[in-house]
């Protein structure tokens, strides 16, 4: 439950790795991962080479249309260096094998921390634009997305609320969904850890929020439909909301906050 | 003897119902209910059943290593079921789920015991369940990763180990007569798998229809196996364990083991369940392990003990 | 009465029987001989029922012992020879225990059959076919697994059986005991009937079908003087 401390720590972990030849910003941008995918969508859908077949899934994705349109590639470096790149942008972990090949054919590479509160997508917001030259684009982009966040209640005498996914596992302090709470002006009931059905009737938060029901079932999504948590009130959002940070994040606020 | 087995089922059930995740304590209605109470009759019934297949298996095959997950038949049911549960069959069509494992089941139940009848002796025809169940369990791995769910593959392990866990009351429900059924058709085969101690054809000359016993312990291990693993998954070694348990005390004879056999699978199926729910309070687990680890883990030296015992 | 008419069975592909007759009445013990393959324990499943081309069993009326005759479970000595009731689908004490007394095992009876020798399991399984009390007894090879004193007891036995109006027909390959004790000998070769003689006729045709020049055929020997 600190937001201060969560943005210092993306702003230390944001900057790693960063090769940059010319001072010109990129023209061939290539993601690898969903959630970069999802802010090169937003900024420079122009400058797109390729993004990662994640970003066509309509239950991952937010920008899941416009990608269906844009072209997708596997994170392998042959066929990466095939689209002739200038600039790759991944996720801090992940794909490790890959970019170490395109870094020793000096491709840019610019890995990308994951923001956990509003402060982190600002400041991630703000160094993608700036990298991609499209500065003003980003900040529209965060003058939106403040509008949001002013519109709803603020943290008070807020519901107690749990985020519980799938396997028992719950969004704690520090998490984005954790942000996402209290800019709806809820608190958040859960310490981190992993609970399960017992113990969650045993001691129940006023509200349950859970991902949007699966197209298609699984022993940890259909435990949400358990007999025994029917009574319990929830709000459902949908993944893609929650499973990377953007500017898009806000709404995943209004939509508890209604 | 057997009264005391049952008094001994009847006390851990009640102990089980006592039993959370990481609390001793009598819950409120809902956790009993919903959760404890769905938990302890899963336990019944899928104990029970495997028990008495076991017992059945070992006594048609006249095979002492024989059990329903080692030869096969729990694994191919799981592979019905999952194939049945991940493509969205049991959402329009909730009995899917049974309806799978029970084909499941059914299939290796089948071919096992074409294979039986062509190949009677015992060590080729464990060979024989050990290869459907590698078989059933790659399809399972295979299954799960063609899923359109991204949870699937995980769970996995949950299909090979088993767990009776969260499991809701309306699941046990459904596979609750199947496994009865199942059950009841098993009981019914004492005076044809005594025949069979000596041989098929002594069998058939003291006028035990043979080849229908046989057919009656594959479909009786189907439902009373295959709709346990349906529902909790492939939970190994209770079938293997429970007859060499009993016979100390009934006697080797097979009939004489199956009023027993029932009721000490649940029982053994249900301290293990509560020996893996303490298990986070005295071992550093941040949750409690899928209960086939504890079958497994007590049963696979039992196999190696009962193989060695028997080898020349 | 218990018999087959011009019988003939395959088995595998394999003509096992060819052509074969024979006839038991009540009262008669006959010894079915020959050498190894000649179709005598087929014969005798014939009899039983068991083949497919001729069944079904009459398990109340006709118990069968094949050769090598074991438990697959360590059953105790009382519990095999109980087996025998099952085609009467009861329990009862009183055949059971009459069985186990006239093979001699009665106080072996809570024994296990994988616990004591060959000889005393040979008697347990045999004591199941008396638990049915039936009219008929066949019996491959009963006396395989015991000393000559055993033998010539179990003989005794089977003929007392027979003489009490019942039916015996035996496999045998000791062919003293057969000449000794059964009313017929059918000496059996390469799936035929070769002969079908009084036991005291016998000899000459038994001695042939195993090759053995009559005379000095061994088995004389071994005849005891009468």
């Amino acid at each position: 439950m600190r937001p201060k401390r969560a943005a210092v720590w993306v702003a230390c972990v944001c900057v790693a790795q960063f090769v940059f030849g010319a001072a010109d910003a990129a023209e061939h941008v290539i993601s690898l991962n969903l959630c970069t995918d999802q802010m090169l969508v937003l900024l420079a859908p122009e400058k797109i080479a390729a993004l990662s077949p994640l970003s066509r899934d309509p239950a991952l994705s937010f920008v899941a249309p416009q990608a269906e349109q844009l072209p997708v590639v596997r994170a392998s470096a042959e066929a990466v260096l095939r689209l002739h790149p200038d600039l790759i942008i991944a996720a801090p972990y992940g794909a490790q094998t890959t970019l170490a090949l395109l870094q020793q054919e000096h491709v840019p590479v610019l890995r990308i921390a994951l923001a956990q509160d509003f402060a982190g997508i600002r400041q991630m917001t703000r160094l993608l634009a700036s990298t991609l030259g499209v500065p003003q684009r980003g900040e529209t982009l965060l003058i939106a997305m403040d509008a949001l966040l002013e519109a709803l209640p603020h943290p008070g005498h807020g519901v107690r609320a749990l985020v519980w996914e799938p396997r028992g596992l719950t969004a704690g302090p520090g998490t984005l969904m954790d942000a996402v709470l209290h800019a709806a002006g809820m608190t958040n009931a859960s310490d981190g850890s992993r609970i399960s059905l017992e113990a969650l009737l045993r001691h129940p938060p006023e509200l349950l929020v859970v991902p949007t029901a699966a197209a298609y079932p699984s022993l940890a999504t259909s435990l949400l439909d358990h007999p025994a948590l029917a009574s319990l009130p929830r709000r459902a959002i949908p993944p893609a909301l929650t499973i990377c940070a953007g500017p898009f994040s806000a709404a995943a606020a209004a939509m508890l906050a209604r | 003897m057997t009264l005391w087995l049952a008094l001994l089922l009847a006390i851990l059930a009640a102990l089980s119902l006592l039993i959370g995740d990481a609390t001793l304590a009598l819950p409120d209605g809902l956790i009993f209910w919903q959760l404890r109470v769905p938990r302890m009759l899963l336990g019944l019934l899928v104990g029970g059943g495997l028990g008495l297949s076991g017992a059945v298996l070992q006594g048609a095959l006249r095979n002492p290593l024989a059990d329903p997950g080692l030869l096969g038949i729990t694994g191919t049911a799981g592979l019905g079921a999952v194939i049945a549960f991940y493509w969205g069959l049991g959402v329009a069509f909730p009995p899917a789920l049974l309806v799978g494992g029970l084909l499941g089941a059914g299939v290796g139940s089948a071919f096992l015991l074409g294979f039986a009848g062509r190949a009677p002796s015992g060590p080729s025809l464990i060979l024989a369940g050990v290869a459907v169940s590698a078989i059933a369990a790659a399809l399972l791995a295979l299954a799960l990763t063609l899923a359109p769910n991204p949870f699937a593959l995980a769970e996995i392990t949950f299909w090979l180990m088993g767990g009776l866990a969260d499991r809701p009351l309306w699941q046990v429900a459904l596979a609750a007569p199947a496994i009865l059924l199942g059950g009841a058709i098993l009981v019914s085969l004492g005076r044809g798998l005594d025949a069979l101690s000596l041989g098929e054809e002594t069998a058939r000359s003291l006028g035990v229809p043979v080849a229908r016993t046989l057919r009656l312990a594959a479909v009786g291990t189907a439902f009373a196996a295959g709709a346990g693993a349906a529902v909790a998954g492939s939970i190994g070694f209770v079938g293997l364990v429970v007859p060499h348990l009993l016979r100390p005390w009934f006697g080797e004879r097979p009939g004489a083991l199956l009023p027993a056999a029932p009721l000490a699978g649940a029982a053994l199926l249900l301290a293990a369940d509560m020996l893996v729910r303490i298990a986070p309070l005295v071992l550093p687990l941040s949750a409690a392990p899928p209960v086939g680890v504890l079958t497994a883990l007590l049963g696979a030296p039992f196999l190696v003990a009962v193989a060695r015992r028997g080898a020349p | 009465m218990i018999g087959v008419s011009h019988l003939s069975a395959t088995l595998g592909g394999r003509i096992v029987l060819h052509d074969v007759s024979l006839e038991v009445a009540p009262g008669e013990m006959v010894a079915l001989c020959g050498p190894n393959g000649a179709g005598k324990s087929t014969l005798l499943r014939a009899l039983a029922g068991l083949l497919p081309e001729i069944g079904p069993p009459e398990p109340c009326r006709v118990a069968w012992l094949p050769q090598g005759a074991r438990s697959a479970w360590g059953l105790t000595v009382e519990q095999v020879a109980t087996l025998g009731r099952i085609p009467h689908r009861d329990q009862a004490v009183a055949p059971v225990t009459r069985a186990l007394q006239l093979c001699g095992i009665e106080a072996l009876r809570c024994a296990r059959v994988d616990r004591i020798s060959g000889g005393e399991a040979r008697r347990a399984m045999l004591a199941r076919t008396f638990a049915t009390e039936p009219e008929v007894f066949l019996l491959d090879e009963p006396t395989a697994d015991l000393d000559p004193a055993a033998s010539h007891e179990i003989m005794r036995l089977l003929r007392t059986t027979a003489d009490a109006g019942r039916m015996v027909v035996i496999v045998l390959h000791a062919l003293d005991l057969a000449l000794r004790y059964a009313d017929r000998v059918v000496v059996m070769a390469d799936g035929r009937v070769t002969a079908d003689l009084p036991a005291e006729q016998a000899l000459p045709a038994a001695a042939a079908a195993f090759g053995l020049p009559f005379g000095t055929d061994p088995a004389a020997r071994l005849l005891p003087k009468c």
